[in-house]
């Protein structure tokens, strides 16, 4: 088993396959593709021929005609585009971090299915349950520099607490704390199926073979769980960036445009101003990171294919 | 693990619980601030220094939510759209999930489909709400539940066919192969073997869909006016203006977080199967 | 003679309906209204539902939406040509629609409809309007306010009669005196908000905001003077005052931490004066808002949509919304700020609100609304914010404004709205 399991994969399926499973297999994915690839086809294609259009909505009913990469151009030489994008890299950077290494420890932490481990994990994951707008409207009291609850803590234990939501700093870490304290749940929740789907005896043969538990995790378990934690990764990484309402009601992407991310930008031009050319460009300006992203990913489970 | 502990695994157990205990007052008080807003004065928010215990319990916030006729309606759509999305996504998403593993394709194509549904997924949703609108407004499916759920599948049934994809790619085909000797067909095998083993992470998923599906808020209000309104947008309608309702909010956000707190605890029964296929490997 | 007799007795059977459908012309008919979420608007709606449908025959839907919501779908359903609304509420947020909306003159010439609102508010700018006719009734009204404590005042020796924000400085350094040594604050205002931020400056710039091209601008040394003396009120409010929502902004008020406070009247008018809330009860009056400038006006507007397939119904739930005793009613008991000169001239609310009202309606006899769309809005109170933090200074500030409002086109009815209220560059 410490040999990679695609090698082994590779070996049973080259007797195992049955030709009469095809139509069964194409079967079970339709519906899936039809939902999503029918329902969203059409958003997503019009959106990337806006991306080449100059229309603004409140200016003009209809786009007012091509302009070719005009819109990338204007995006990308848009130092608020930049501005934006510096502090998308800076919370989605901090918050990533935390939340992989909590979360897997967490996971580790909290295995098991003792009703106390069960409870302690139902209670982990609450954060995830409370709508975002509301979310960063109670850390807004939280983090109130005055009558909030953290600085007043602090101030307990002798700390003078910081202005919070006042300062470009302060605003980006409290969204890097908002977004740690309620998705670091995700990560436990995807790491710890994942560790609960690992077999047991495998573990305990290396318990046996007197393997330590951190030998055990580094070659055992990690590889195992590799794919995994890479999807999660990403997935977090890019539901972060895309993370909207709970900026919107903690900081409204302030002071000034301390904490106001790339999506931030995105919604403003396209649900505010309503400049869908520069919104649709600067989603596909998004998009081509995040293909980046995910086609990285892709290339790190390869040989598991 | 025998009865008598050396000092370092006492150690390490006393660290191990003093860690899970932080991690749960961080995620534990805040949680209970909520609650102790829902039931506060007004006069006693942004007090300094903040009001902890208020001298003064009141029901005022949940008597108003619960005496509005929206309040169930809001209820009603809520838990009709999560039940629906989470139903679909996770029958939709396995099984796509299964057939795009054990189709055999090759890597390329089965990176490419995938890559389709990720993009799709992962596409600005600000930036095609309006689209989104149009093709609702088209299908006759304006303020319907079903323009909500429509739109939200686009967001769950991708990352679940992939959570669930990478799980089947995990698991040996060893263990469909004595189910195939049976004589199982591919449902039965996707059925009885396979799905049994991968439940913690069906579990799993069912849980981040119907948290997502809940508390989703831009596709909702985007389509969404009377008939279909959700709490998600309700718990919105509390910041105007010129300020914001914290005390109906709070209350709100607890009503909000009942019915999840209920699904978690069931769905986390099925996170712990940890079936053993020892035996099947050999 | 018994067909006769048949015939007769329909036709008089038939007689009190059709008596009924000449009082009911729009029986059966579907209109569709829409409010912001706030508990107020939306409730003095619902509450006049009923009736209306049983004096009309109308059947009327209220859709009440979230701020940002509202803004997006009412844009929206009138670029795409949905037309799902047939009475929309809106002000300058919208005004890139404008020119969508059902004219009202011949409706309110034919019915001879005229609604005693206080003559600043139907004047374009407060009120829609497209190419000189009218297109928005407002329902609502607020100025931007500055409240302050009687108490203290008295104490002081100072008294509330200031025409400018320099007199008004003069003002807070007495009460600084005064309130040496004390957790009180001359002044406090939302800093945090930045949104509100624009509502201070425009109170202090007396110059133009779309130059004579039609495009968003301003006049440099005017805004500049303007952006220091906003800054500077900063020293006059409490410690991390650049953290200050408008709730929080409001409680250091209520809790008696302030000496003044400039606000939304309309948010703190209730609470204040309610024991529960507030430790300031009687303690405090309305003061006149400062110039050159002008208070910000807050106006929601009734619009009926040009999409409208039933604009005349629509027109009968407008009239019946924009009443003289709603209006009061709705001010006494939801807070919502009247546009009915008569709200502030009834004896019994002159008394209950003698702190209040002779202050409030000069206000909002000056107050105007501004020519800005969201995306102009946003670029100039963002920049102000970093400048509120000391990320830039006032030049830098101002040339990030002007640079980003050039890629901005100020929309028609607007350019109109500046006009009208003076605010465009001269020649």
């Amino acid at each position: 088993m410490n040999s990679p399991p695609s090698t082994k994969s590779k070996k049973a399926n080259s007797g195992w396959h049955r030709r009469h499973d095809l139509p069964w297999l194409v079967i079970f994915v339709i519906p899936a593709f039809i939902i999503v690839v029918a329902v969203q086809f059409y958003p997503l294609a019009y959106s990337a021929f806006l991306s080449v259009q100059d229309w603004v909505l409140t200016e003009s009913q209809v786009p007012k005609g091509f302009v070719g990469l005009d819109n990338f151009a204007k995006e990308l030489s848009d130092h608020i585009f930049w501005r934006a994008v510096r502090n998308s890299i800076w919370i989605t950077g901090g918050a990533l971090i935390l939340e992989m290494f909590l979360g897997v420890c967490l996971a580790y932490l909290t295995m098991g299915s003792s009703w106390r481990m069960r409870a302690i994990r139902t209670l982990l994951i609450l954060p995830m349950v409370i709508a975002p707008v509301a979310a960063g409207t109670l850390w807004r009291i939280l983090l109130n520099s005055r009558a909030g609850l953290v600085n007043h803590v602090l101030d307990m234990i002798g700390i003078k607490g910081p202005e919070w939501l006042a300062t470009a700093d302060g605003a980006i870490v409290s969204v890097i704390m908002l977004d740690t304290w309620q998705w670091t749940p995700f990560v436990l929740l995807v790491v710890g199926a994942a560790i609960a789907s690992i077999p047991a005896d495998l573990l305990e043969v290396a318990a046996i073979d007197g393997a330590s538990r951190w030998k055990t995790f580094l070659h055992i378990e990690l590889p195992l769980l590799m794919p995994l934690l890479l999807l999660t990764l990403v997935f977090r990484m890019l539901e972060s960036l895309l993370s909207l309402d709970s900026i919107y009601s903690l900081t409204f992407g302030g002071p000034g445009y301390s904490t106001y991310t790339l999506t931030y930008y995105i919604y403003t031009l396209g649900l505010r101003s309503f400049n869908f050319g520069a919104a649709a460009a600067s989603s596909w300006i998004f998009m081509l990171f995040a293909s980046f992203s995910i086609g990285l990913v892709f290339w790190f489970q390869r040989k598991d294919w | 693990m025998g009865r008598n502990k050396s000092p370092k695994q006492r150690l390490l157990a006393l660290l191990h619980g003093l860690i899970l205990l932080v991690a749960c007052l961080v995620v534990i008080i805040p949680l209970t601030y909520l609650v102790i807003n829902s039931v506060k004065l007004p006069r006693e928010f942004l007090t300094v220094p903040p009001t902890i215990l208020p001298s003064e319990v009141t029901f005022q916030h949940y008597q108003e939510l619960f005496e509005d006729s929206k309040t169930l309606r809001h209820f009603r759509n809520s838990l009709t759209v999560t039940l629906w999305t989470t139903g679909i996504t996770i029958v939709a998403g396995t099984l796509a999930a299964y057939g795009l593993a054990r189709m055999r394709l090759s890597a390329m194509i089965l990176a490419g489909v995938t890559f389709v549904f990720l993009f799709i997924r992962f596409y600005p949703r600000v930036t095609t709400v309006i689209p989104f609108f149009l093709v609702m407004r088209e299908m006759d499916l304006l303020d319907t539940v079903w323009a909500i759920i429509i739109g939200q599948l686009g967001i769950t049934i991708p990352f679940v066919t992939w959570l669930m994809l990478v799980v089947f790619q995990d698991l040996p085909l060893e263990i469909e192969e004595a189910a195939i000797v049976d004589g199982a067909n591919v449902w039965q095998r996707f059925w009885r073997v396979v799905l049994p083993i991968a439940m913690p992470s069906v579990a799993a998923a069912a849980i981040l869909t119907a948290f997502l599906s809940w508390n989703e808020f831009l596709i909702a209000s985007s389509v969404a006016r009377r008939k279909a309104s959700v709490l998600s947008i309700a718990v919105a309608g509390f910041v105007s203006d010129k300020g914001i309702q914290w005390g109906p909010m709070a209350a709100m956000s607890v009503v909000m977080i009942v019915p999840m707190i209920v699904f978690a605890l069931f769905a986390q029964k099925y996170l712990i199967h940890g079936i053993t296929f020892g035996a099947v490997k050999g | 003679m018994k067909k006769l007799l048949l015939v007769t007795l329909v036709l008089l059977l038939a007689l009190p309906f059709t008596a009924l459908a000449q009082d009911q012309p729009h029986a059966g008919v579907e209109i569709v209204t829409n409010f912001m979420e706030s508990g107020t608007y939306d409730i003095g709606a619902e509450q006049l539902e009923p009736g209306f449908e049983e004096m009309t025959g109308i059947e009327l839907e209220i859709v009440a939406s979230p701020f940002v919501v509202l803004v997006q779908n009412n844009i929206t359903d009138l670029s795409t040509g949905t037309g799902e609304f047939d009475v929309i509420s809106g002000d300058f947020w919208i005004g890139s629609v404008w020119n969508q909306m059902h004219p009202l003159d011949e409706l309110m010439e034919r019915d001879m409809w005229e609604p005693n609102i206080i003559p600043g508010l139907m004047l374009p700018g407060p009120s829609g309007y497209f190419d000189g006719k009218r297109i928005g009734i407002p329902y609502s009204a607020d100025a931007y306010g500055l409240i302050y404590r009687t108490d203290i005042f008295e104490e002081a020796g100072i008294s509330a009669d200031w025409e400018t924000w320099d007199e008004f400085f003069v003002a807070l350094d007495a009460l600084d005196a005064h309130l040496e040594g004390t957790d009180i604050s001359p002044n406090v205002f939302a800093f945090g908000a930045y949104e509100q931020t624009p509502a201070i400056f425009l109170g202090m710039y007396d110059g133009y905001l779309v130059d004579s091209e039609g495009n968003y601008a301003l006049d440099h040394d005017k805004a500049v003077a303007a952006l220091n003396q906003m800054k500077s009120l900063l020293d006059y409010n409490p410690e991390g005052a650049t953290g200050l929502s408008i709730d929080e902004a409001n409680s250091v008020f209520l809790t008696g931490k302030a000496a003044t406070m400039i606000c939304w009247v309309s948010f703190v008018r209730a609470d204040a004066q309610n024991p529960d809330a507030s430790l300031v009860v009687d303690n405090w009056a309305t003061a006149p808002f400062p110039g050159p400038g002008f208070p910000f006006l807050s106006a929601w507007n009734m619009f009926i949509s040009g999409l409208s397939e039933n604009p005349d119904a629509a027109w009968e739930w407008v009239k019946h919304y924009i009443n003289e005793d709603e209006a009061k009613r709705r001010f006494v008991e939801l807070g919502v700020g009247s546009p009915f000169l008569s709200t502030y001239e009834d004896p019994e609310l002159i008394e209950q609100y003698s702190h209040d009202f002779p202050n409030m309606v000069h206000n909002l006899n000056r107050a105007e609304s501004v020519p800005w769309i969201f995306a102009a809005f946003e670029i100039f109170f963002r920049h102000m914010g970093e400048f509120v933090i000391d990320a830039v200074d006032v030049e830098t500030m101002l040339a990030n404004t002007l640079a980003d409002w050039s890629e901005l086109e100020v929309p028609e009815g607007l350019v109109q709205s500046a006009a009208a209220q003076g605010q465009m560059q001269e020649g």
